[in-house]
């Protein structure tokens, strides 16, 4: 794999998917707007390679106001439908300022869709912060930093969270922080199961 | 209908053993894609989800 770890970014360049180019439709709006967001969970494993795929795809957006929010609708609603309302202001009001997600897909398709949330904790608003920055094909994706998102699969627990630590962990262990990592593992009490599973 | 006898700690222990046959599979599967090029693994990945 050519991967390329500079400090501000990862460069990665290959044949997209169909679930990256979604991505990459859906985010090229938002960039657009300068909007904030971030990818985390089981996305970037399989941005990295990993031999599966999702029928939701998780991102943090930062905290918008209505006008903000109503800008960005209009116009991801000429390219994707909204599964929850076809109503602008629902969607802000009753989902989003509710803590509750909105979910985006291609208009006629259900999956794989786009699940758009604000941060709600400290940890998700220092996921949107410290992203990390992915050029794909030259075009810029932004991640959860890894030595968060590898204890935080673990911390889910499930065997195909687990499963995708593994790979991210062997796929990327010689450019990661290990502090950082260490220190995720022991506030998500995750130091055990990775010595156990990824080590 | 007669349904066999089940042991829980024998099957969870056989679910253990093939979650970690899948780790150890993904090990390997993660060594392989950082030797290969680009091209070459992320076709294979376009292909299988596609």
């Amino acid at each position: 794999m050519e991967l390329t770890f500079l400090p501000e970014k990862i460069i990665l360049n290959k044949e997209l998917n169909a679930l990256d180019r979604f991505i990459l439709d859906f985010t090229r709006i938002l960039e657009k707007k300068k909007i904030r967001f971030v990818l985390i969970s089981g996305y970037v494993t399989i941005l990295f390679g990993r031999n599966r795929t999702s029928e939701d795809i998780d991102m943090f957006v930062e905290q918008l106001d209505f006008a903000r929010f109503n800008d960005v609708w209009n116009h991801l609603i000429k390219k994707f439908e909204c599964i929850n309302t076809n109503d602008g202001d629902e969607a802000y009001h009753e989902y989003l300022a509710k803590g509750c997600s909105l979910r985006f897909s291609k208009k006629g398709s259900f999956i794989p869709n786009i699940e758009f949330k604000f941060p709600k904790i400290d940890l998700d608003t220092w996921t949107l912060v410290e992203r990390k920055t992915v050029l794909l094909n030259k075009k810029q994706l932004f991640i959860s930093p890894l030595e968060l998102q590898i204890p935080y699969k673990l911390f889910l627990g499930g065997e195909k969270d687990i499963e995708d630590a593994k790979y991210l962990y062997s796929l990327t262990k010689e450019h990661l922080k290990v502090t950082l990592l260490q220190e995720f593992n022991k506030k998500l009490k995750t130091t055990n199961v990775f010595r156990k599973y990824l080590l | 209908m007669k349904t066999p006898p089940i042991n829980l700690k024998e099957l969870q222990r056989l679910k253990e053993e093939n979650f970690q046959d899948r780790l150890r599979f993904l090990e390997k599967y993660a060594e392989w894609v950082k030797k290969t090029s680009n091209k070459t693994w992320s076709k294979q990945q376009r292909d299988l989800i596609e």
